[in-house]
């Protein structure tokens, strides 16, 4: 019974945290996650978010431009690839080859996780071995009095 | 499975193999060779209006119907200094052809070194300044020197990242003129 | 004639290693004892020649001999001392040559501790499986990886070490301590393969380098951690980790070792697993060769890019030799090795760490796949791509909160099966702890769902921790009377591994809350100021009070001084900085941090002052970093804890017992 309260706990506060916020995100947010997944031009991994580099900033006060001229976070992304070659992504694209690098992951876990619960199960039918009674009068027998 | 560790053992090698593989093929290349290679060939050069060093502008118009080298560059890129004299050199050879013109655009420095730069150095062609990084950010630099040929037209027809030569940049010149 | 000396002490090195391998090979095909034990020698002939070898470059670089190519790339006279004596590590050929003398070492303490059984096959085997790897580091340096290259003529002056490598003390640590981690994992390695080659599988080879495995992971363990300072104190870009291909090779044999840790426990207990933990030692070994080639072969685009040389292809066929080796020896033995151990249940302290394996080579193959993803992409498309924080963030988190569950709930499970009631009295305290954790996180405003959860199942099990170690004094004081203090060193050391580990596990939980906290919470802005103005960023008001330029040797510094303030204390003048050295391109910043108990106010000068006399100065506030760094610190003492040798007891250590279920009657479960 306690595991059913502590339960209830556990799924109101994180229904509470994950609920959908009501409202689009702000135009701020929506330039910093964009900026998070567009890689700086003249960096080797930062994002354009993290980096402070001239280019990075100029990069982050035209994304706010974009932002605010109402073009959607696909359409920022493809301007950019479009300048700077799809290297500039931080995210690998879903389609093509994307799939396996996220893919791949999942499926590997999928697939351990399935041959693991298959162990389980196959463990589970194995017959248990029982002493029986000539057993345990073998072992009588053997013991030192 | 009777040879279950054998299987799977051949497997993973399978795996390993074609994994050596792919990183064998690769061994080689230069993981930043696309950075050679501006994304920007064959398009419109983006609209410039940016001011010139000595209290100027130059912009689109300026520069409209010329054959146009662009060369971002900055005082402390030592690819850049290397770069130095063979800009000279070929602004000289071209400087009087009114069908011509050519930009040193300054990308990630500051004012004062630059001016100290231009006149220690004397660089004699036109340099321009790109406060908020704009212009470097529309030609979709990565570093510099980057240097960008621009057809009378205002197509880009040749990029070249990295310190150029006098041919190189003969080259670049050519290539835009042949556009016409 | 330093570098006549130098060379020679590698070849003596190189030689002394093949006759090894020689000698050991030829007394195991004929038997013959007597060549083993003089096989044994060359082990300490090739640490002898690695000192000596090391010793050579290090005197060379603290007389700046400019004629050997190595000193005059990575030092200069103006270098200071601490810098010039770490330039052996600072680049490719002097890396290597610490490799070997790492390897060396270790090679001659496993000599010595199994100096008893010196005839025995598996020990000879082992020795002579560490001597090709020896053999192999000492004919890269004679060959690709030269140090001892000359030059025709000496340079007046050397171009001094790599200005990011002399920005830090830490220059003295980060690498050699990531270095007796990966080489330590050569041990175990050598150790998998004599056991698979002599066929013998018993428990034998398995104790004996458990503690070297854990050594190993220890040093890696600090290494990392090292690391992420560095990168967060030093180089200043604001983040601990960038999940850069050098800093995933660290993080890939990492994962895999500690896989290896924990699924030895079931070997152990259950003589289960052997196969699977033969392969997890081969492949963490693999992992550090292949992090050495992804590190040193140019091949992948890095912030490390100061480390790429031409000795991939070296690398690479020596990685592909050793894979081969390994998958081809479980492919021919492996077989045999299996038990016929079984799980009870799949509630039970063995499924657990099943899942603690399945959990880590998931994390270990999410990594390796988007570090070389972007080469897979060039090799199928001939397209250039870049995998960043983004993806790897994604992917791992869920992994981490999984793992978070687990070692809240494993340590409490039973052996083999358990029942509801046993369950419901071991965990449900700790369970409330985690619960009552969120709910506190939520109300004191935390909405992400990965931090809320990290805050919660990190309560969770250090609770659970917190509940062991009572419990364990409570029941020792029974039966003893010791003193509280007494009682609860007599139980650590009667268990050290077990409560050393739990210990660990509280520093893990630490990094966790630490890295949910900066991630989600951390504020980032650039301001504008004139000398005497001021900004407030979350709270803290920034006075930007004036710059100084210094000029040291061949470091030219500016500095921008800025007073912090919060709430009416002055919390100090910080000053970040831009150092520009003649011969790099850029300047190089170095960060300010003013590190507190909840949060760190993290300055970079983005740009120097300008005409007008402004600057920009970043400003970034980052809750909970220190607490990384406290973490790392508690996992490294976790781990001594765990390596101090255990006392070894008479009487069988009493364990809670464990009712079967489900039998009517129920059994009154014994209090223990």
């Amino acid at each position: 019974m306690a595991w059913v309260a502590l339960a209830a706990v556990v799924v109101v506060t994180l229904a509470i945290v994950a609920w959908p916020r009501g409202g689009k995100p702000s135009a701020a947010q929506r330039v910093q996650s964009v900026s998070s997944e567009l890689r700086c031009p003249d960096c080797e991994s930062q994002s354009i978010a993290q980096s402070s580099t001239e280019t990075a900033r100029a990069a982050r006060a035209d994304i706010r431009t974009r932002v605010a001229a109402g073009q959607s976070d696909a359409e920022i992304r493809q301007a950019y690839i479009d300048k700077f070659g799809p290297s500039i992504l931080l995210k690998p694209e879903s389609g093509g080859l994307g799939i396996l690098v996220w893919g791949l992951p999942a499926a590997a876990l999928v697939l351990g996780a399935g041959g693991l619960v298959l162990a389980l199960r196959r463990w589970r039918r194995e017959p248990h071995l029982r002493p029986t009674e000539a057993d345990r009068e073998l072992v009588q027998r053997a013991r030192p009095r | 499975m009777k040879y279950r560790a054998r299987w799977i053992a051949l497997a993973a090698g399978l795996v390993v193999t074609v994994f050596a593989v792919v990183l064998a093929t690769q061994v080689g290349t230069d993981p930043r060779a696309d950075a050679n290679k501006s994304h920007l060939l064959g398009q419109n050069a983006p609209a410039l209006d940016l001011p010139t060093l000595d209290g100027g502008r130059v912009g689109s118009s300026d520069l409209a119907g010329k054959v146009v080298i662009l060369n971002f560059w900055n005082s402390w890129c030592i690819p850049c200094q290397e770069e130095h004299s063979a800009l000279a050199d070929f602004y000289g050879r071209h400087a009087g052809d009114p069908g011509f013109a050519m930009v040193g655009i300054v990308r990630d420095d500051t004012d004062g070194a630059i001016r100290r730069y231009v006149a220690a150095e004397r660089v004699p062609y036109p340099v321009a300044l790109d406060p908020g990084a704009r212009a470097s950010l529309e030609f979709g630099t990565r570093g510099q020197p980057e240097t960008y040929a621009i057809s009378p037209d205002g197509v880009i027809t040749g990029t070249r990242f990295g310190p150029s030569s006098v041919a190189n940049l003969e080259q670049l010149l050519a290539a835009a003129r042949g556009q016409r | 004639m330093k570098a006549t000396l130098g060379v020679l002490a590698l070849a003596l090195g190189a030689s002394g290693a093949l006759l090894g391998v020689g000698t050991f090979a030829v007394g195991l095909a004929r038997h013959d004892d007597r060549l083993l034990r003089v096989g044994r020698r060359y082990v300490f002939v090739v640490l002898a020649a690695a000192v000596l070898a090391a010793a050579v470059m290090e005197w060379a670089l603290i007389t700046h001999d400019f004629s050997l190519q190595y000193v005059a790339d990575n030092n200069a006279r103006a270098t200071p001392l601490l810098f010039t004596i770490t330039g052996l590590w600072a680049a490719l050929e002097g890396s290597i040559l610490l490799w070997t003398l790492v390897l060396g070492g270790y090679l001659a303490f496993t000599a010595h501790k199994f100096r008893n059984r010196a005839t025995d096959p598996l020990v000879a085997w082992a020795l002579l499986v560490g001597l090709v790897v020896a053999l192999f580091f000492f004919v890269l340096t004679l060959g690709p990886a030269n140090p001892f290259k000359t030059l025709a003529t000496a340079p007046a002056d050397g171009r001094g070490p790599n200005p990011l490598l002399q920005n830090h003390p830490l220059m003295a640590f980060h690498p050699p301590m990531l270095y007796l981690g990966y080489v330590g994992f050569t041990i175990p390695f050598s150790f998998a393969i004599a056991s698979l080659v002599t066929g013998r599988f018993g428990e034998g080879w398995l104790a004996e380098t458990r503690r070297a495995t854990l050594v190993a992971w220890g040093f890696l363990t600090i290494g990392i951690i090292l690391g992420a300072w560095w990168s967060y104190e030093v180089l200043g870009w604001g983040g601990y980790w960038a999940w850069d291909p050098v800093e995933n090779a660290s993080l890939l044999p990492w994962l895999t070792a500690t896989a290896f840790i924990h699924s030895v426990i079931v070997q152990e207990r259950r003589g289960m697993l052997r196969v699977w933990n033969l392969s997890l030692v081969i492949a963490t070994f693999c992992l550090t060769i292949l992090g050495t080639f992804l590190t040193r072969s140019g091949i992948l685009n890095s912030v490390h890019s100061f480390t790429q040389s031409a000795i991939g292809p070296t690398l690479l066929v020596f990685l592909g030799i050793v894979a081969a080796t390994g998958i081809g020896l479980i492919a021919w033995r492996g077989d045999r090795l299996r038990t016929p151990g079984r799980i009870d249940s799949p509630v039970s302290r063995e499924s657990a760490f099943l899942a603690n394996n399945l959990l880590f080579a998931a994390l270990a193959f999410v990594v390796l796949l988007g570090t070389v993803y972007p080469l897979i992409a060039e090799a199928l498309q001939n397209k250039q791509l870049s995998v960043g924080e983004p993806y790897f963030n994604r992917m791992t988190t869920p992994l981490g909160i999984a793992l978070l569950f687990l070692m809240a709930v494993a340590p409490a499970l039973p052996w083999r099966q358990t029942s509801r009631a046993v369950l419901r009295d071991r965990l449900i305290v700790s369970a409330w702890a985690g619960a009552l954790a969120m709910v506190i996180a939520v109300a004191l405003g935390a909405r992400e769902l990965a931090q809320v959860l990290a805050f919660g199942l990190g309560a969770f099990a250090v609770a659970g921790i917190a509940r062991q170690y009572v419990i364990g004094v409570r029941g020792r004081r029974r039966a003893t009377g010791e003193a509280r203090p007494i009682a609860l060193v007599r139980m650590v050391r009667g268990n050290a591994r077990l409560y050393g580990g739990l210990v660990v596990h509280v520093g893990v939980v630490i990094i966790a809350v630490a890295i949910a906290s900066s991630s989600a919470y951390s504020t980032k802005r650039e301001v504008r100021l004139a000398t005497g103005q001021s900004a407030t960023v979350r709270g803290y008001t920034l006075t930007y009070t004036g710059s100084h330029t210094h000029r040291s040797g061949q470091k030219n510094t500016v500095s921008a001084d800025v007073r912090i303030r919060s709430g009416g204390d002055d919390l100090g003048t910080y000053a970040p900085a831009i150092s520009t050295f003649p011969n790099a391109s850029e300047g190089i910043g170095t960060p300010s941090v003013r590190t507190g108990l909840r949060e760190d106010v993290y300055l970079t000068l983005v740009s120097s002052p300008n005409q007008q006399g402004r600057v920009i100065i970043g400003v970034a506030v980052n809750p909970m970093v220190l607490w990384l760094w406290v973490g790392g610190g508690v996992m490294a003492l976790g781990t001594a804890v765990a390596l101090s040798p255990s006392l070894r007891r008479r009487t069988r250590r009493v364990e809670e017992p464990v009712p079967v279920a489900p039998p009517p009657p129920v059994p009154e479960r014994v209090p223990v």
